[in-house]
């Protein structure tokens, strides 16, 4: 059984709390992401998992058993480092054998374990080379190999892949899904790319100086974000927050311009009370050019003036000036538009996402 | 007991076996030292009282003063000693910086045939034990009457200098931007001018650094001096400290002072130097 | 005709080419043609009744020497590993402090301050039969009730060479080590330890490959060294009591000074410079292998 539980988990350093209390229950063979911006505490975590990092207060549970003090080698686990960190005076099947060398395992299996993995990962040409003589692909591929030969209970991935190029990056993390699948682990796997987290993971946990601001699934973390934060880290290109106050049943911004307040909030909507707006650029678009919506009604149409234009190919990223701000739309079916001109702009509101200004927190919404 | 219990207990005991690791390292490198400066505080009786006393009694600085109050007459002759170790020591110091400094410019400023053979060669001749040298310097220095003589020492320990001392200012040459004598040549200056104003005011700290180490190695240097002196006209330090130490009835206390005398200097320009020390050893076994 | 112009650095090379090899080269040279003549101090005019390799002969088959040759030899043999060990052990020691480090970074380099005769001395007195602190020490706690002859009984002084040597040297293998140590990339040593490694097989898989350039560094230098026993053994025992503690370089001293068979004497040096040449050269070539095994890689 290969559950992780965090419990209270508080590290500090001097008088800096670099993780604070924070409490997590990963299932068995579950893929859980950790992700959030640099110095949110995501590696930290992780590593007090491993055993790497001393925990200053609370509890890590690995399979029930609690193991806030045991050494990593007494923990089962694997680890794919962010810098790889392979053995440099060692070939590349002496480090991917070095664990169950170690583990004192006879000279047949480990052969037997190490060409298995080779396999998997293509590695089989590489494998009298030295790490200096690889490319990151291939160090970051041996690096995994290194963690798969021994069928750990849970697997921990540290920014694996953000040493590598674009391209590289999504192939790797295509073989990353496809290795969960195959050895069936639990994986605990760490990033700052909010694209890894939400292709990979069954559930991603949102972290933020130290606190974790949401646990979900990626549906749910992208179309029920419970955080200002959450909302705009994930999706890309992120949402449009605005700042507004609610007045006559309207959401009023700075500078005048108004939008209606669509029926799922008009209950938590006081008068008077100052929100953040959020609409993603996929439920904003020029009018004809969008998906259809659930609730036709809930659409809003307004005439804006295009500020510029991103051509991505099969859709373009339009610029739009409104409430004082620049918004980001998705246009799908494109054409071309001219900087400068009004066009219709539909605003689906059934997809909006209001949030309390002072703290952050998404408002109740009903029918939810 | 579960397991991470077991492994608390372990990792405690572990901890504390490093401290205690730790401290006995550090009381066994520092006693004798320390020892031996609180024994020049302690009059003689306590010294020699058996079953020994542990715990000093009195102290004062008696052996100092006596040691300093009789410059000159009788007992160990500290001034003259004294005296010998300064002028040779810092006379030797700046000719090895002069010549240090014009054949470190020369390494790092210039390429020229049989530069790695030439430098090679200067590293080698530090190779040579000092008894070694001492034969055959010996003999010359006989034949041209400068035994006991402050010329004597003063030449060895330059040529004792050189080689590392140009070596250590190489490096720091190095370091200072050629561009920026260049610069000032531009300007207006000549070389000559250029060198001066610009690159010596950089590489000073460095200098000063070498400076500081080569006055420390004549200071100490033991085995050259004690055969190429004869008597106070020109003993330094440490021969004055064998030559007390050898008798047959020792003044501890006075020996322990004298001890004191010697390594005061020493210790306080080492600790200046020891960063520069260490990163220069280092950063060649890094870089390779 | 063609005018000669000195190239600069030459001319700034030729000051210390000139001390060099006033003080050094010629002398060494004068040294290698006396070892060849029968010269006494007593008799300058045997400075020309050239023998050939008679003293080189006379010194080999001499027991004095040779056991002064095999002492040294052993000596500076067990003082080499027991301060790698301990400097090793000293390094890590330090590296895993974790505060406080520069304090014990200075204090580690304490004994390398004081010269060879202050550090002679000190133990000297520290190993004094009468008024040393080891034996005081050793009565105050009961486990002797006579003064132990540490510098008298040939073994004993043997021993107490050997620590003072130790004690003044091991720093230098401790401060290469530790910035050896310093400088080495913590990943794979993380990985090591999630790959199930217990300290001793982290240290022997991981770490030991890495700094065993820097131990082989600190050999190189410290064998270069060798003439500094001559100093610390001067001031504890010279050589004695009858001979007990003779070292290469205080039997050259004796055989130079004392009995002033200068010509003698010079063929011993050389005898003894090539030994430690030769201890240099072990090492720089094991420094060579280690390091062209793992610098290239890490």
């Amino acid at each position: 059984m290969a559950t992780v539980t965090l419990e209270r988990l508080v590290k500090r350093y001097g008088a800096v709390d670099a993780v604070r209390k924070i409490d997590l229950a990963i299932n068995d063979r579950e893929f859980v992401a950790l992700v959030g911006p640099s110095g949110c505490g995501k590696s930290t975590t992780l590593r007090m998992i491993a055993g790497l990092e001393e925990i200053s207060e609370g509890t890590i549970k690995i399979g029930g058993e609690i193991v806030n003090d045991l050494p990593p080698r007494a923990r089962n686990i694997s680890m794919v480092f962010q810098s790889y960190a392979l053995y440099p005076h060692m070939n590349v099947r002496e480090n991917m054998g070095f664990s169950l060398k170690i583990g004192k395992r006879s000279a047949e299996e480990i052969k037997r374990r190490v060409d298995e993995a080779a396999a998997i990962l293509h590695l089989e040409p590489l494998l009298d080379r030295r790490p200096s003589q690889l490319s990151g692909g291939q160090r970051q591929r041996v690096a995994m190999g290194r963690a798969i030969v021994r069928n750990p209970d849970v697997f921990l991935f540290d920014e694996p892949l953000s040493n590598l190029d674009a391209k590289l990056r999504s192939e790797m993390r295509t073989e990353i899904k496809k290795l969960h699948a195959r050895v069936q682990a639990t994986v605990i796997y760490v990033t700052h790319d909010q694209v890894e987290a939400m292709t990979l993971a069954d559930r991603i946990v949102i972290m933020r100086d130290g606190n974790i601001e949401q646990v979900g699934s990626p549906d749910e973390v992208f179309h029920r974000p419970a955080t200002r934060f959450v909302a705009s880290f994930i999706g890309s290109p992120p949402m449009n927050l605005v700042e507004a106050e609610i007045a006559d049943d309207q959401f009023v911004f700075t500078n005048g311009d108004r939008l209606p307040i669509p029926a799922a909030f008009r209950q938590s909507a006081s008068k008077g009370r100052k929100i953040v707006f959020g609409l993603r650029p996929d439920d904003l678009y020029p009018t004809g050019h969008g998906l259809p919506s659930d609730h036709a009604d809930a659409v809003h149409e307004q005439s804006l003036k295009v500020n510029l234009t991103e051509p991505l190919g099969n859709e373009t990223l339009v610029f739009f000036e409104f409430a004082g701000r620049e918004w980001v739309s998705r246009m799908l079916n494109p054409h071309p538009l001219t900087a400068g001109d009004s066009i219709p702009v539909s605003f689906d509101l059934a997809n909006a996402h209001v949030f309390d200004a002072a703290d952050g927190a998404a408002l109740a919404r009903v029918g939810d | 007991m579960t397991r991470n219990e077991t492994s608390r207990r372990l990792r405690r005991l572990l901890d504390l076996a490093h401290g205690v690791g730790l401290f006995l390292a550090m009381l066994i490198i520092c006693l004798p030292g320390a020892w031996v400066v609180l024994n020049s505080l302690r009059p003689t009786v306590e010294i020699m009282a058996k079953p020994a006393i542990w715990i000093p009694q009195e102290l004062s600085l008696d052996a100092f003063f006596a040691m300093f109050s009789s410059l000159g007459h009788g007992a160990i002759p500290v001034g003259d000693y004294f005296r010998n170790s300064l002028i040779i020591s810092g006379t030797s110091t700046v000719l090895a910086i002069a010549i240090g400094m014009s054949g470190g410019y020369a390494f790092a400023r210039y390429r020229f045939r049989a530069k790695s053979a030439l430098f090679l060669g200067f590293m080698l001749t530090r190779t040579v034990p000092g008894v070694a040298l001492s034969l055959p310097l010996f003999i010359i220095f006989a034949r041209l009457g400068i035994i006991d003589t402050h010329y004597a020492l003063i030449f060895v320990y330059v040529a004792l200098n050189v080689p590392f001392t140009m070596w250590l200012i190489d490096g720091f040459f190095r370091q200072v931007p050629r561009d920026m004598a260049e610069a000032a040549q531009v300007d207006g200056c000549t070389r000559w001018q250029a060198f001066w104003q610009v690159e010596f005011p950089l590489a000073g700290p460095g200098i000063a650094s070498s400076a500081i180490f080569a006055f420390l190695t004549s200071w100490n240097e033991f085995a050259l001096a004690s055969q190429l002196t004869r008597s106070v006209n020109s003993k330094t330090l440490p021969v004055g400290l064998l030559d007390y130490t050898s008798e047959f009835t020792i003044d501890w206390r006075g020996m322990c002072a004298l001890a004191v005398v010697m390594v005061a200097p020493a210790l306080a320009l080492t600790f200046i130097i020891q960063r520069h020390l260490v990163s220069g050893l280092t950063s060649g076994a890094v870089k390779g | 005709m063609k005018s000669f112009r000195v190239s600069a650095p030459l001319l700034l090379l030729t000051p210390a080419i000139v001390v060099l090899t006033a003080m050094v080269a010629l002398p060494l040279i004068f040294s290698l043609y006396s070892s060849f003549t029968a010269f006494r101090l007593t008799r300058p005019e045997s400075l020309w009744l050239v023998i050939g390799l008679r003293n080189y002969q006379n010194a080999l088959t001499d027991p004095v020497f040779l056991t002064a040759f095999l002492r040294t030899v052993i000596l500076l043999t067990i003082a080499l590993n027991l301060e790698m060990l301990l400097g090793l052990g000293l390094a890590m020691l330090v590296e895993k402090a974790i505060r406080g480090q520069r304090i014990l970074r200075t204090l580690m380099m304490f004994p390398m301050m004081f010269s060879p005769i202050l550090v002679g001395f000190q133990f000297k007195f520290l190993f004094n039969d009468n008024v040393g602190l080891v034996n005081n020490a050793l009565q105050s706690l009961g486990l002797s009730d006579s003064a132990i002859p540490w510098l008298i009984d040939g073994n004993l002084a043997f021993f107490s060479i050997l620590v003072a040597e130790v004690w003044s040297s091991t720093p230098v293998f401790a401060i290469l080590i530790l910035a050896g140590l310093l400088a080495m990339p913590k990943e794979p040593l993380e990985a090591a330890k999630v790959d199930g490694c217990t300290p001793w097989q982290c240290f022997r898989f991981v770490t030991w490959p890495f700094i065993m350039p820097f131990a082989y560094i600190a050999m190189t230098i410290r064998s270069l060294d060798v003439a500094r026993a001559y100093d610390i053994v001067k001031i504890m025992t010279d050589g004695g009591p009858a001979r007990r503690t003779e070292l290469l370089w205080t039997l050259v001293a004796r055989t130079a000074y004392g009995d002033a068979r200068m010509g003698a004497a010079n063929a011993m040096a050389y005898a003894s410079i090539f030994l430690s040449i030769a201890f240099t050269v072990y090492f720089y070539r094991k420094l060579a292998a280690a390091r062209a095994l793992v610098a290239a890689e890490w």
